[in-house]
């Protein structure tokens, strides 16, 4: 409730700041720094406040149940913030608010920062739409905690940087309406658009390849890049503001490129909000692997994206007249037609993604469903890409001095990156079943697998190799039932290129489930005897149940052994960890007791020494020279982010 | 001559881009549509728990089910048992069905886990 409070806030302030700017001729700028200020204040205390929600494991927020619990370590708890769309939108709101008050300082003209307002007046409404703050009836004790898959210090990272990346290119789109709404055929506005256009690609790219780096170290799934649509979604307005910021370029020069300019911050912008759209809505649920379940906010979006991309057309036609007409080039040799054909040629990759990514909606619409497979992706921008770096080349070599050192660097660094795509798809992958111990000769390297290593109460593991005799370790996060709950690759890093190990989910064939009957006896196949004695549940002042516990003796006829077994009470039912009995020679777990407490469910699940004599299956596959691609992409950002300089 | 270059560049690209376009769109079919046809397609069910799901080799066998008539499809994926299949709510598979062994041939699964991404409704 407070939270919404504090939103509304920010909505209030941040329509304030905007009226003011397109009301008056020449608006007070202390009036509009205050109003600015108080409405980035708002949303910074609303998101304050849903990192207090969380530390405080408010259960009594639905977002905070969804993705929090009291057992998430501190570094999750703050990256919880983002980990589902709620609040996404709301870093992604806090970014663009806190560059919104930065603006106001800076000599932004009054138009612009109305449409930058108006943009924020937006973004608050969206997160207001489906607020992060929301409640729930239902009483909680527990929250459901973050998926395994996303605790991970790249997930702390990762979204951030895209989300400044998208709050950024607001800044060019505003910059170019605002100067078409007073001065249509000004150049003035190119410089800063400039600035902050090579600032939002820089961190717009850095974001998509510290998500590619993330997907290819943690998650296993084999490669950097999937061609899923929320890959696609913030790779289409990348490539676009790499448009948009050679077409600035160009219109500082010459003023016949304005128009091209002005539309390329439209398009770019309403692409952000379009991928957003598309990702967030749930029309893709059956298409993507990334999507988030069905949510009643599309229409929301649809619409902003509506004003953004009819809004920013509309203003273009407007003014059309007014904007210099003339050749935009008088040879072909002319470095303004070079650039002119490789922004048309990046139009043309980001067309195809586009297509690609929307043909699932766009085909519903025509109202049959269907989607494209990935090798549409590669097969139709391969020879494009392939162009492209031959015209840059070209540049290099006939207009190399008029390039700056961070243009050169970051132009190296995409020439470079295009080559290591090609080179680290060149190597080899085998699947490989794995024993214990044994030494195999897979894609040119020596592997010996030595075998499943348990950590920390067995949440995790590790599924140890020697790689050409270097230790290389694939860890999997477990559930508290034992069964995987996220599991990684061991990669072999080496000049020549990476060996990338992907284990399969080990097979647990070998569990047996015994139903045992207090004070009965009943035999294992193992040849154990076991009877169930006595059962206890543990219950808090609310008289919820938390512990469950049995007492079990085990016994081979000889020797008798009684076992204390639990079960803790979780909001998915139960955790229960297994227990070694018998000298090792077994391995048990509770997993459910009766009401009357007559009757326990016990596992008897293989020793750890039997688990790491198991053998594995496991997808080997070799990434030539690899590290050129983390290179090349670290140059890429560095380049664009040293050429904000100049 | 300028607007004659841009023209034969666009309609060429457009023309390259629907073509390899026609070619890799699958459509999105029901277990009766995709017996019905030969060509590639996308099709979702749930996975069929009467039917043990089994690795043999480098196939994997399954079967999956119609979420709305209930009838039955024999899959076949070509590669190893997915990650969280166990766990799936759904199974899209992306192939095309052979009349000759009554079964569908995929090359592609997406699971959809119900935690995969999106947080679980929380118990009370």
């Amino acid at each position: 409730m407070t939270g919404n409070l504090l939103l509304g806030g920010g909505l209030t302030a941040a329509l304030a700041t905007m009226i003011i700017c397109f009301a008056q001729k020449i608006p007070s700028a202390r009036l509009v720094k205050i109003c600015a200020g108080i409405s980035a204040g708002f949303i910074c205390a609303a998101s304050l406040l849903l990192w207090l929600l969380i530390f405080e494991n408010d259960f009594s927020v639905e977002y905070v149940a969804a993705y929090s619990s009291t057992t998430l370590p501190t570094i999750y708890k703050i990256s919880a913030f983002w980990a589902g769309q709620q609040g996404s939108f709301l870093l992604w709101l806090l970014i663009h608010a806190m560059v919104g008050a930065f603006l106001t300082f800076r000599r932004t003209s009054a138009a612009a920062l109305g449409i930058y307002f108006l943009l924020q007046s937006v973004l608050v409404f969206l997160v207001l739409a489906k607020s992060p703050f929301a409640e729930h009836s239902a009483q909680v004790f527990e929250g459901v905690g973050l998926n395994p898959l996303l605790q991970d210090f790249w997930m702390a990272i990762h979204p951030p940087i895209i989300f400044v990346g998208y709050a950024l290119l607001a800044v060019p789109f505003a910059l170019s309406l605002g100067s078409l709404l007073t001065e249509a055929a000004s150049q003035s506005w190119l410089e800063e658009a400039r600035k902050w256009t090579l600032a939002a690609w820089s961190f717009l790219g850095a974001g998509i390849f510290i998500g590619g780096y993330w997907a290819y170290k943690v998650l296993g799934w084999g490669g950097y890049w999937g061609w899923d649509p929320v890959e696609n979604s913030s790779l289409v307005p990348w490539l676009l503001a790499a448009v948009l910021l050679h077409l600035i370029n160009l219109a500082r020069k010459k003023s016949v490129v304005l128009a091209q300019a002005h539309v390329a911050a439209t398009f770019t912008y309403a692409l952000v909000i379009y991928g957003t759209f598309l990702t967030r809505s749930g029309i893709l649920g059956d298409f993507s692997v990334h999507s988030f379940a069905g949510t009643s906010i599309g229409m929301t979006i649809a619409l902003a994206n509506a004003l953004v991309l009819i809004g920013g057309l509309a203003i273009i036609f407007a003014k059309a007249k007014e904007l210099p007409q003339g050749e935009l080039y008088k040879s072909y040799g002319e470095s303004t037609f070079i650039i002119l054909l490789s922004c048309l040629l990046l139009i043309f990759i980001a067309s195809i993604v586009w297509i690609g990514m929307s043909m699932p909606l766009l085909s519903q619409l025509a109202g049959e469903a269907a989607a494209v497979d990935t090798d549409f992706y590669i097969k139709s921008t391969a020879p494009i890409a392939l162009a492209l770096a031959a015209l840059m080349i070209f540049t290099f070599i006939k207009f190399g001095r008029m390039i700056s050192l961070g243009g050169k660097i970051a132009h190296a660094g995409f020439l470079l990156m295009l080559a290591a795509i090609v080179i680290s798809a060149q190597g080899e992958t085998v699947t490989q079943e794995f024993q214990t111990g044994e030494k195999v000769s897979v894609a040119g390297h020596e592997f010996v697998y030595e075998g499943q290593v348990f950590y920390e109460n067995e949440r995790r593991k590790f599924y140890v190799y020697n790689v050409d005799g270097e230790i290389v370790r694939a860890l999997t996060k477990l559930h508290g039932n034992g069964e995987d709950a996220a599991r990684e690759p061991a990669i072999m890093r080496n000049f020549s290129g990476d060996v990338y190990i992907a284990p399969h989910a080990a097979k647990i064939e070998d569990i047996q489930e015994m139903l045992l009957t207090k004070n009965l006896f009943a035999m294992d196949d193992g040849g154990l005897g076991y009877i169930f004695e006595d059962a206890q549940i543990d219950r808090d002042e609310n008289d919820q149940p938390i512990l469950a516990t049995a007492a079990i003796t085990i016994t081979d006829g000889e020797i008798s052994e009684v076992i204390h077994p639990t079960i803790v009470v979780t909001p998915d039912g139960g955790s229960s960890q297994s227990m070694e009995a018998f000298n090792g020679k077994r391995r048990v777990r509770l997993t459910g007791v009766s009401g009357d407490l007559e009757k326990i469910r016990l596992e008897i699940l293989p020793t750890f020494d039997k688990l790491s004599e198991m053998p594995i299956t496991a997808t080997v596959s070799t990434k030539p020279f690899i590290w050129l691609l983390w290179l090349s992409v670290t140059a890429i950002c560095l380049g664009t982010l040293i050429s904000i300089r100049n | 001559m300028r607007k004659i270059f841009l023209i034969i560049l666009l309609v060429g690209f457009v023309a390259y881009a629907g073509f390899n376009l026609a070619e890799s769109v699958t459509p999105y079919v029901s277990i009766a549509e995709a017996r019905a046809t030969s060509n590639g397609v996308q099709v979702k069910g749930l996975l069929d728990k009467n039917f043990k799901s089994v690795q043999d080799g480098d196939k994997f066998n399954f079967s999956i089910q119609d979420e709305e008539t209930g009838e039955t499809m024999r899959v076949i994926f070509d590669g190893v048992k997915p990650d969280q299949f166990d766990e799936a709510y759904h199974i899209v598979a992306v192939g095309k069905y052979e009349a000759a062994d009554e079964t569908f041939h995929a090359k592609k699964l997406l699971i959809k886990c119900p935690s995969k991404y999106e947080g679980q409704k929380p118990q009370a």
